[in-house]
């Protein structure tokens, strides 16, 4: 199976931002069987975070603000890179930038990194004004954005979407027409929870992005509401935690998908995932998981 | 190196008002622990609740330890206060529970042999860390002061006060046990009997709010101390950054709990913004 002109040995990969920088799951199984690895979110300089706390469990999922922590792209390249080009899998980076410059800059400086298949372009952190929300919720400046980093990089280029917009599906054309390769949906929805007996936020920053369980029919109706509006690929992300929840995506127009949340929970759900997925194609006779996309019959 | 494992329930016992004491048997994770170590635990298969929770290691029971009955075997030490340990009291013997440990640094040992002398600070069920601690150091003078709100909350007086190198001091918030007052100022009115000794060791774990007072005593003292940090976390192997701490490293000030920690060095954290 492909998406573009990468050919995936299975159509799941891990989220940018739940699964460190590999090495934290080396532990847990043989990161070599992944069909992509996508390591924590880089930006141009090294970035503190948010203030604790970070994280709250709701019913069903977890609210987080982390602020996109990490040690800047040269300290990714001197003591991250070396390891995560060493797995056998598809390396997609995902990085992200303040202004339109810090990401043409990025993309540049990440085109000529060898072993790299693609570049993950977040345009929809929701908890920091840096990671690009500001570019990811409005069309034109989607499309000028990633036209600018399309002509600086000819590795596959995956544009991760906001689901804090009236319509995603807008958004998503956008960016196909300013040349993405394909499209990641959903990051996190902008969500808040009080402690009514201290009466602030849960979270440090107030507010932050909810994920798990709980939030993937939202994923699934927005995945289908992409494939509606463009031809590129989709990489459907947004509370799977099991096989059945990837051949939903699949069904609903999802090339490929990525599993979040569920890493922080069971280290080993993605092996999980691609074992489940072998068992429903041999259930059903389908010689290959590509002949499932987007069958959902409405 | 860490395991996802399941556990088997040995036994799962009320110790005394909302504590309990889980006993698993789970030779790989008993075998590799050190004290100050934690585990994570999915007290549910299902969604709800959805994430791990962080428990120390109270006792664990290596391969090549003497009582033979114990092998293999780690004991954690909860209090039923939410959902998560509501569930997590209801196990019984034989079931299984799904596992990642160990994790965490563990404490710094002092180095052996030597003339050190210890001192436990513990907090209600922040005790769990040093009750395995206090076993590795049993050759050392000792000192243990542990503490809590009312005579319920002190655990495991028994074990702190076992050896012959041991002294213990107890006190409780509301003179119901012990001293009345916090178990800190009890540290802080016997403290100056230690204030010559070089080669001190001081550990501590507990509430925030009992760290932090402590630290206020002892920032500007040349002490070894070093403190266990409690966080919300989600993943407890170090991948989402979600229970970092603030400590005095500028260039990288938020550290995460479950990996560069638990255990801090009391001079590390920034105690004004914990």
């Amino acid at each position: 199976m492909s998406i573009g002109k990468i050919r995936l040995k299975n159509p799941v990969m891990v989220a940018s931002g739940t699964f460190g920088f590999g090495e934290e799951y080396e532990d847990f199984f043989n990161l070599n069987e992944l069909g992509a690895i996508i390591p924590k979110g880089i930006s141009l300089k090294p970035m503190i975070g948010n203030p604790p706390p970070r994280i709250i469990e709701t019913e069903g999922g977890m609210i987080n603000s982390i602020g996109l922590q990490n040690p800047g792209l040269e300290k990714f390249i001197t003591e991250k890179y070396p390891y995560l080009k060493k797995i056998k899998t598809h390396l997609f980076i995902n990085f992200f930038g303040n202004t339109e410059k810090e990401y043409v800059e990025l993309a540049r400086r990440l085109n000529d990194l060898p072993g790299i298949s693609g570049l993950e372009m977040n345009i929809s952190c929701p908890n920091v004004k840096k990671g690009g929300v500001v570019f990811g919720t409005n069309p034109k400046m989607t499309f000028r954005l990633v036209q600018k980093v399309r002509k600086v990089t000819s590795l596959h280029l995956m544009v991760k979407l906001s689901p804090n917009v009236t319509d995603i599906g807008m958004i998503a054309r956008s960016a196909a027409d300013g040349g993405a390769d394909s499209v990641s949906l959903i990051n996190t929805f902008k969500a808040i929870a009080i402690n009514i007996h201290t009466r602030k936020s849960e979270i440090g920053n107030i507010i932050g992005g909810l994920s798990g369980p709980a939030i993937k029919p939202i994923a699934l109706r927005m995945v289908w509401e992409v494939r509606q509006a463009i031809k590129i690929p989709i990489i459907g992300i947004g509370g799977i935690r099991k096989a059945e929840d990837a051949v939903e995506f699949i069904l609903a127009g999802a090339s490929a998908i990525q599993i979040g949340t569920a890493n922080l929970i069971n280290p080993g759900t993605a092996i999980e995932v691609i074992e489940g997925i072998r068992a429903y194609l041999l259930q059903h006779q389908i010689p290959s998981i590509q002949n499932c996309i987007g069958l959902f019959k409405t | 190196m860490a395991y996802q494992i399941d556990g088997i329930v040995v036994k799962n016992r009320n110790i005394q008002s909302s504590y309990y004491l889980l006993e698993l048997k789970c030779p790989p994770i008993a075998n590799k622990a050190r004290p100050g170590q934690f585990v994570m635990v999915k007290p549910s298969s299902q969604n709800y609740p959805l994430l791990r929770r962080p428990f120390s290691l109270s006792k664990f029971y290596p391969l090549n330890h003497p009582d033979k009955s114990k092998r293999g075997q780690f004991s954690i030490l909860y209090k039923k206060v939410g959902l998560g340990t509501e569930m997590m009291s209801h196990l019984k013997e034989g079931q299984k529970i799904n596992l990642i440990g160990p994790l965490g640094n563990g404490y710094s040992l002092p180095p052996l042999p030597s003339s050190s002398t210890i001192i436990l600070i513990g907090g209600g069920i922040g005790i769990a860390s040093l009750l395995s601690l206090k076993e590795v150091l049993k050759d050392h003078i000792m000192f243990a002061f542990i503490g809590g709100k009312t005579k319920e909350d002190i655990l495991y007086e028994q074990e702190f006060r076992k050896g012959k190198n041991t002294t213990l001091y107890i006190a409780t918030e509301d003179g119901s046990y012990g001293e009345k007052g916090t178990v800190v100022k009890l540290f802080v009115s016997r403290m100056s009997q230690f204030s010559s000794d070089k080669d001190l060791y001081v550990y501590s774990c507990g509430p925030s709010g009992m760290l932090k007072s402590l630290a206020k005593k002892l920032i500007r003292k040349r002490w070894f101390v070093q403190v266990s940090l409690e966080s919300r976390m989600a993943c407890g192997i170090g991948a989402c950054w979600g229970c970092v701490v603030k400590t005095i490293d500028s260039n990288n000030p938020y550290q995460r709990v479950c990996k560069e920690g638990p255990i801090f060095d009391l001079k590390e954290v920034d105690w004004e913004n914990l």
